[in-house]
């Protein structure tokens, strides 16, 4: 391990002549954050190595300041430097500074490390909820999710809205990957379908059908849906990593004909398409953030409702069977195909909901709203926060689509630190944050068994 | 009933199959002879830069295919990897270009060394910081993990060198419109230089890695790790080291070819990885994943088809990537063990 950090200082050591004094702090921060995330055995180890080194970084700017104020040329010999960069060279912070930042990375690196690490030796950090104190509690979260919006500005309820659509769609992958066990990386091609069916459906440019919302949300939940089963015909065969490359494909096939300049009289183009119509109901238009954050917010619900009446049917076993053994399940009489099928196509009309939701409330739908990072995102959601558990997707959802919010202040280190997130938690918590117990119980028996 | 549906799905697969081969050979047919949209000149062109292109992607598409084949993962962040080797080269370059202005192929050489060394430390530290604790988790945790260490290496690159795109100064005699030109059918077609250079070194690359792999003991550890881990380690393989031994190679291959990728198109930026790395990975399974002959066949095979078959197709360029993934699907659904593999057995999958 002491090996690995040598390489990295000298990694990082050797990019420092194309450091600006701010990059020099940014420098200094990253390495003591993963430092102490990773490779040091102790709280105090951590701190005194990344100081170090932060002030190693610092000493080295400002040597290079003192041979600049000592006449040499310095674009000479490192014709990298920029005008710009150099004149920055003359006036570089206190080398202390840079230890701060480096001994600030380590101790947020430490916290999270010993979080992370805290949580799993306790083994049971979230509460044990059992049968009778289920009904309560959700209560008491239905009535919590319904009344916070109410004190909320706008803003915030655009982000819980956009948390929410991640819950519906978290749950539709939930059900893909997490019950049935088939890895989907394109799930964003169903996304996409559902917005633009939406979009398509609603606005007056490029088709002007100018269907009002709820009869094209249908056609995009079934568009989706169709979509699925579609792709699924002729993929299902394959498995594991097989079946995620085609998927990827798939999405990625249909996000370039989104923009594709070919389709842009039926598609919009990579400008997009404007103008989608907003939801209305007996007259009354969900105009506001709040007001759409609810018809949100009842998805959500309506989604969480049928995937938890799925979960303990005879479907929701069939897929748990097919997903632990293939083989084992066809030959107790599991028509694995139909239930491969119905997973693809259930997930794929959630992520249509959702798709049909985000560009009603965007009013605005294009490509770059249907990029591979919104299936990893989704990925992501599903597995930290606990595959094959509704409130796991819950909670994921918050967690990586509200605390980047939250650190919009340090914009820069935002999904510096969502990829930092990502390995730490397979590290010290591979069931995710709020697995369902029994998946938590069968990671555990595997690993015992493993080693 | 069983029979039906088997049968069923197949006709359906003969008859896709027809439509498609009807489908691309009448298109083929009006853009070669009846329009005659290109002349023999500009295809000479495309072919040059599919081949050049490809056998960049066979590089990178082995680094996949070597980590597949010990760890059953895709190294998602394999990408990234290139990226930081490109970075490195060019750094180096910038740095001696002065110093070194008297001889430049050192200087490249030079580039190209440090390039392939911080990729390969890179990977090792990759592999030991964000999967070597994951060994015997079930197969979607290092994939997640991959995928966070992916998007931190971008960023984190994005911190260091700033977004802004960097462009490749190219000693003279590797000047990025030089080459040698010769003639086809009346018009000057130029290869250039750097062209000559990225398919030379990647063929020799290629041979390098197959004798490593199939001669020495090292690779001899790394087959033997590939077919049965737990039985490697019986036999007395140490398989933390062979797996670091993989990362290495895998890591120093996709720096070379961040490099070759830097001299040739020239504008490198954080976010160069992602779209190389998919498509090499593509390539990885469109060969048959695990097998290295079957990555450069991939490789070779996708470049091709990206620079060739939209002009076939009678499509536009911006509907490369539509063709060269379709492509993929199609022989995933056609031949699920890609081109070269032969089936795999049921744990392996």
């Amino acid at each position: 391990m002491n090996a690995v950090i040598s390489a990295a200082g000298v990694w990082i050591f050797l990019l420092m002549i194309q450091l600006t004094p701010e990059s020099g702090l940014n420098c200094a921060l990253l390495f003591g954050f993963l430092t102490a995330l990773l490779a040091s055995k102790s709280w105090r180890a951590a701190l005194i190595l990344c100081s170090a080194a932060g002030l190693l970084t610092g000493a080295f700017l400002q040597g290079l300041s003192a041979l600049l104020s000592a006449g040499v040329n310095l674009r000479f010999y490192f014709v990298a430097l920029t005008p710009m960069y150099v004149k920055a060279l003359s006036m570089p912070l206190m080398p202390l500074s840079y230890a701060l930042f480096g001994g600030l990375g380590g101790l947020l690196g430490a916290i999270l490390r010993e979080g992370l690490a805290g949580a799993r030796r306790l083994s049971l950090p979230m509460p044990e909820i059992t049968a009778a104190r289920s009904r309560w509690l959700s209560l008491l979260f239905i009535a919590l999710v319904l009344l916070v919006p109410l004190q909320l500005s706008s803003y915030w309820n655009y982000n819980l809205g956009t948390i929410g659509i991640y819950v519906l769609l978290g749950l539709g992958l939930n059900i893909v990957v997490g019950k049935a066990g088939l890895l989907d990386l394109g799930y964003v091609a169903f996304f996409a379908i559902g917005a633009y069916s939406m979009a398509l459906l609603t606005a007056p440019t490029p088709l002007g059908i100018e269907w009002s919302f709820w009869p094209a949300l249908i056609a995009g939940i079934g568009f989706a849906a169709l979509a699925g089963i579609l792709l699924g015909l002729p993929v299902l065969r394959l498995r594991g990593d097989y079946l995620a490359i085609v998927t990827l494909g798939f999405g990625e096939i249909i996000r370039i004909l989104s923009k594709a300049d070919i389709l842009t009289p039926y598609s919009g183009g990579p400008r997009g398409v404007r103008d989608i119509a907003g939801p209305t109901l007996f007259g009354y238009s969900f105009e506001g953030e709040l007001q759409f954050l609810y018809l949100i917010l009842l998805a959500c619900f309506l989604v969480a409702w049928v995937t938890s009446r799925l979960e303990q049917s005879r479907t929701g076993r069939a897929w748990v069977a097919m997903r632990e053994d293939e083989l084992v399940a066809r030959a107790l009489g599991i028509n694995t195909w139909k239930y491969k099928l119905m997973a693809f196509a259930l997930g794929a009309a959630f992520a249509g909901l959702g798709g049909a939701l985000f560009a009603a409330r965007n009013e605005f739908t294009g490509p770059e709203d249907h990029h591979l990072l919104v299936s990893i995102n989704v990925l992501a959601v599903v597995i930290v926060g606990g595959m094959g558990s509704i409130r796991g997707v819950i909670l994921g959802a918050l967690v990586l689509k509200g605390v980047p919010e939250l650190l919009r202040e340090v914009d820069a280190y935002r999904m510096l630190f969502f990829g930092g997130l990502l390995v730490a938690t397979m590290i010290y918590r591979p069931e995710g944050l709020w697995p369902s117990a029994k998946r938590q119980h069968e990671l555990h028996e595997g690993q015992t068994i493993s080693t | 009933m069983k029979q039906l549906r088997f049968s069923l799905f197949q006709c359906v697969q003969i008859i896709t199959a027809l439509l498609i081969i009807c489908y691309v050979s009448w298109s083929a047919y009006s853009v070669l002879y009846v329009d005659q949209s290109y002349d023999g000149a500009t295809w000479t062109r495309f072919a040059i830069s599919g081949i050049t292109l490809g056998s960049v992607y066979a590089i990178v598409a082995i680094g996949y295919t070597l980590v597949y084949g010990v760890l059953l993962m895709i190294n998602f962040a394999h990408g990234e990897i290139m990226m930081l080797g490109s970075f490195a080269g060019y750094l180096s370059l910038e740095v001696l270009a002065a110093p070194l202005s008297n001889y430049p192929a050192l200087a490249v050489a030079i580039a190209f060394i440090v390039g392939a060394s911080t990729s390969m430390l890179a990977g090792m530290a990759l592999e030991r910081i964000a999967y070597r604790p994951l060994r015997g988790a079930p197969r979607l945790v290092p994939l997640i993990s991959a995928i966070g260490a992916s998007i931190f290496l971008q960023n984190a690159a994005q911190l260091i060198f700033s977004p802004r795109r960097r462009i490749y100064s190219n000693p003279e005699f590797l000047e990025r419109n030089q080459g040698i030109s010769f003639l086809v059918g009346g018009e000057s077609v130029v290869f250039t230089y750097t062209g000559i250079l990225t398919i030379i070194l990647s063929l020799t690359i290629l041979l390098l890695v197959y004798l490593v792999v199939q001669r020495t003991q090292m690779g001899c550890a790394m087959r033997a790790v590939a077919q049965d881990r737990r039985a490697a380690a019986l036999m007395g393989i140490d398989v933390d080291k062979v797996i670091g031994q993989t990362f290495a190679l895998s890591g120093a291959m996709a720096g070379a070819a961040g490099v070759m990728w830097g001299l040739h198109n020239g504008i490198i930026h954080h976010f160069m990885g992602f779209i190389p790395g998919l498509k090499a990975f593509t390539a990885a399974v469109l060969g048959g994943i695990g097998n290295i002959p079957g990555a450069a066949v991939g490789g070779l095979t996708l470049g091709l088809v990206e620079a060739l078959g939209p002009p076939l197709l009678d499509l536009p360029f911006q509907l490369k990537d539509v063709v060269a993934f379709s492509i993929l699907v199609l022989i995933l659904i056609f031949r699920p063990s890609g081109l070269l593999g032969e089936a795999v057995s049921e744990d392996k999958v």
